[in-house]
């Protein structure tokens, strides 16, 4: 009897550590965004959406990965959507941290700087909000990005606009960031497609906040609208300075900012009227009952709406789940194999258009619906979605590197 | 053709003006000391936290929240001269130059711990906009460009008309003599470095009213300074101003007539261009001395 409670005894705690390394196994995530400066107001969002997300997962259970069960963490660094700075924190991640996962970011310029080296390195990196079509379109096998290429969305944008009576067209754009120019390269060609005239080409730089003489210039063409392209400050700025300016005829627009963003720089009277056309980011009134799930536990978690380009980072994270259920390992070549086959997952709040019934295409690049969104009354309508095919950008996608 | 001419003559004396107000911090600090107050930009975007913050806080109108803000930036600039400055007066100018670079990052990084990563926009009330003939004024901007006026009038004044000016001019002449005369230099630097940075902290208030203080905006700030203190002349009070407002309207102008993609090349080929016909500035007379 004896010798049988020793035995006992003895295979009890032989399994202890074992059952204790099991409930214990923690899977660390680094986030790399914009915490600060100009891209803080995608960064910090998307930070907070990809926290929400791994909270949930986390009182959901975690992660089953075979016959274990992983708890997500994260390491968190801020790289200021500067180059130099995002690829710094890669370095950072992969060789101090040991991550094999990256997600976050934000910004174009960064991300693209992270994306060129990230090629040659034994990690996953999921992209967010950063739209450069060359993050994806350089076919790096171990890059995701949740949100659709710049002009993508640029061509639809501007047979909309073409489609609203619009003949001689205004256009105002920021200069240095990829996504925006490749947005507005792909309007402007759509837009004369359909027979307008693009009266001229105004730019501004990446800190300037005052375009009071390109408007004046636009003004003074007289177009019957203008289009004003850019980070959310510095658009909002625009229309504030139209407005000044006594601008009247409709304003379209390329910028994702929450309503709450625009309204902390332009009055409602500057920016009433405003069209904002964009792939269809987060928005309760567009994508319905997981959008407003999603909307109330932000809001409950950090004390604040939603931003529209946050649900990119948060549909991350149950991206990363799915993959690691289905490979049933950590290891990332399976992980990366998931990935390439994954369906859209359930609790994903963006309404993705699959490829061949995959989330993501051969270059790992996702599509979801462009809309038009105009504000009213202090907050932006959804209009209509507008005509958008994913396979035929995707087969086009497939054929390019930059 | 004609409006948009004025307007944009409009547009470029209020970003002009404001450039006037920073230069003229940066122009007295280097006429008199020598030095290269690199931190003068991140000491505007200070103040104008600080405008945002009195305002927030205590509910009081803009005129008085910078008022009391000058007033404080005042105060870190004479800290500034005495704790950072004032300790290599002898030393050769490199320790200074390092020193300034110092204060930059120092002050810069304690806006960011203090009030946050946020761009902060200074809320006025002043919404209207007048309209002259087709030509648009908002209000904000003619506020703005009133007050530089004012502040540029008041420090012409406190320069050449107070027994103080008498003795910032007399040291910025000739400091050994001026010495020999009994004039305190120690306290001219301590004023020179409070105006400079009351005048800082007014524009930094004017940026973040018309557009917004945020990290990353002082680099900007100090650069075109910078470039309108080579225009107008290094330590010349009439070329900060005349070199402020001739740089505002060439940005403005540069942007209606050739392209707004070279509108802050612009500032730069000025630049380059005073310095190779008048290497001395616009409003310097050639030194002798």
């Amino acid at each position: 009897m004896n010798r049988l409670c020793m035995l006992a005894v003895t295979t009890a705690l032989a399994l202890l550590p074992q059952m204790a390394t099991a409930a214990e196994k923690t899977l660390t995530v680094g986030v790399s965004d914009a915490l600060s400066g100009g891209g803080a107001v995608y960064g910090e969002p998307q930070r907070r959406a990809i926290n929400l997300a791994i909270e949930q997962i986390n009182a959901g259970g975690g992660v089953h990965v075979g016959e274990d069960t992983y708890k997500l963490k994260t390491i968190e660094y801020d790289d200021k959507a500067d180059p130099t700075e995002a690829t710094n924190v890669a370095r950072k991640l992969i060789d101090r941290d040991g991550v094999k996962f990256l997600m976050g970011y934000c910004c174009s310029a960064s991300t693209g700087a992270v994306a060129s080296i990230i090629g040659r390195e034994d990690v996953i990196m999921l992209v967010g909000t950063a739209g450069a079509r060359a993050i994806t379109a350089a076919g790096n096998d171990n890059v995701f990005r949740t949100r659709p290429p710049g002009d993508y969305s640029g061509a639809a944008a501007g047979r909309f606009i073409a489609s609203k009576g619009v003949k001689r067209l205004g256009v105002l754009a920021t200069r240095d960031v990829a996504l925006f120019t490749q947005y507005r390269d792909a309007l402007i060609e759509a837009f004369e497609a359909e027979g307008g005239e693009v009266v001229a080409l105004e730019t501004f730089g990446g800190q300037d906040r005052d375009m009071s003489a390109q408007l004046t210039k636009l003004r003074g063409l007289e177009p019957d609208g203008y289009f004003i392209s850019g980070y959310v400050e510095q658009v909002a700025f625009a229309y504030r300075q139209a407005y000044e300016l006594g601008i009247t005829a409709p304003r379209y627009g390329f910028s994702g900012g929450s309503a709450e963003q625009f309204l902390s720089v332009a009055s409602s009277e500057a920016l009433e009227g405003v069209w904002d056309l964009i792939a269809i980011e987060f928005n309760a009134d567009a994508l319905g009952d997981t959008a407003k799930a999603y909307a109330k536990a932000y809001e409950e978690r950090w004390d604040a709406y939603p931003t529209p380009n946050s649900a990119f980072a948060y549909d991350q994270v149950y991206v990363l789940r799915d993959a690691l259920e289905a490979a049933g390992t950590v290891e990332l070549d399976d992980v990366k194999k998931a990935l390439r086959n994954l369906a859209v997952p359930e609790e994903t709040v963006l309404e993705y258009l699959p490829v061949d019934g995959k989330m993501f295409d051969p270059k790992g690049q996702a599509y979801i619906s462009n809309g038009a969104f105009q504000f009213h009354n202090d907050k932006w309508d959804f209009v209509t979605k507008l005509p958008s095919d994913s396979a035929a950008y995707s087969a086009y996608f497939q054929t390019i590197t930059k | 053709m004609l409006v948009d001419l004025i307007q944009q003559l409009f547009n470029g004396l209020v970003i002009g003006s404001i450039y006037t107000l920073v230069a003229l911090g940066l122009t007295i600090i280097f006429g008199i000391l020598g030095i290269a107050h690199f931190a003068h930009g991140s000491v505007a975007m200070f103040g104008g936290y600080l405008t945002f913050f009195f305002i927030q806080q205590f509910g009081i109108g803009l005129f008085p929240a910078m008022a009391v803000a000058m007033a404080v930036g005042a105060l870190l600039g004479v800290v500034l001269e005495r704790v950072a400055y004032h300790p290599v007066r002898n030393a050769p100018p490199i320790n200074a130059f390092i020193i300034a670079l110092g204060l930059t990052l120092i002050i810069e990084k304690a806006n960011l711990l203090v009030f946050g990563v946020d761009q902060v926009i200074i809320p006025t009330g002043f919404d209207r906009v007048f309209n002259i003939g087709g030509v648009t004024l908002p209000e904000l901007r003619v506020y703005i460009l009133g007050i530089a006026a004012f502040l540029v009038v008041a420090m012409t004044i406190l320069i050449n008309r107070t027994w103080m000016g008498m003795a910032v001019r007399a040291v910025a002449q000739n400091r050994p003599a001026a010495i020999l005369m009994g004039i305190n230099v120690n306290t001219v630097s301590m004023f020179v470095f409070g105006l400079s940075s009351a005048l800082g902290v007014a524009a930094g208030v004017l940026v973040g009213a018309l557009f917004a203080v945020a990290p990353g905006v002082s680099g900007g700030l100090v650069v075109k300074g910078f470039a309108v203190l080579i225009l107008g002349g290094l330590g010349s009070i009439p070329g900060a101003i005349i070199g402020g407002l001739v740089l505002g309207v060439s940005e403005a102008f540069a942007s209606a007539f050739v392209s707004s993609a070279y509108k802050d090349v612009i500032a730069f080929l000025l630049m380059i261009g005073v310095l190779l016909i008048k290497p001395e500035g616009l409003m310097r007379r050639r030194s002798n001395r």
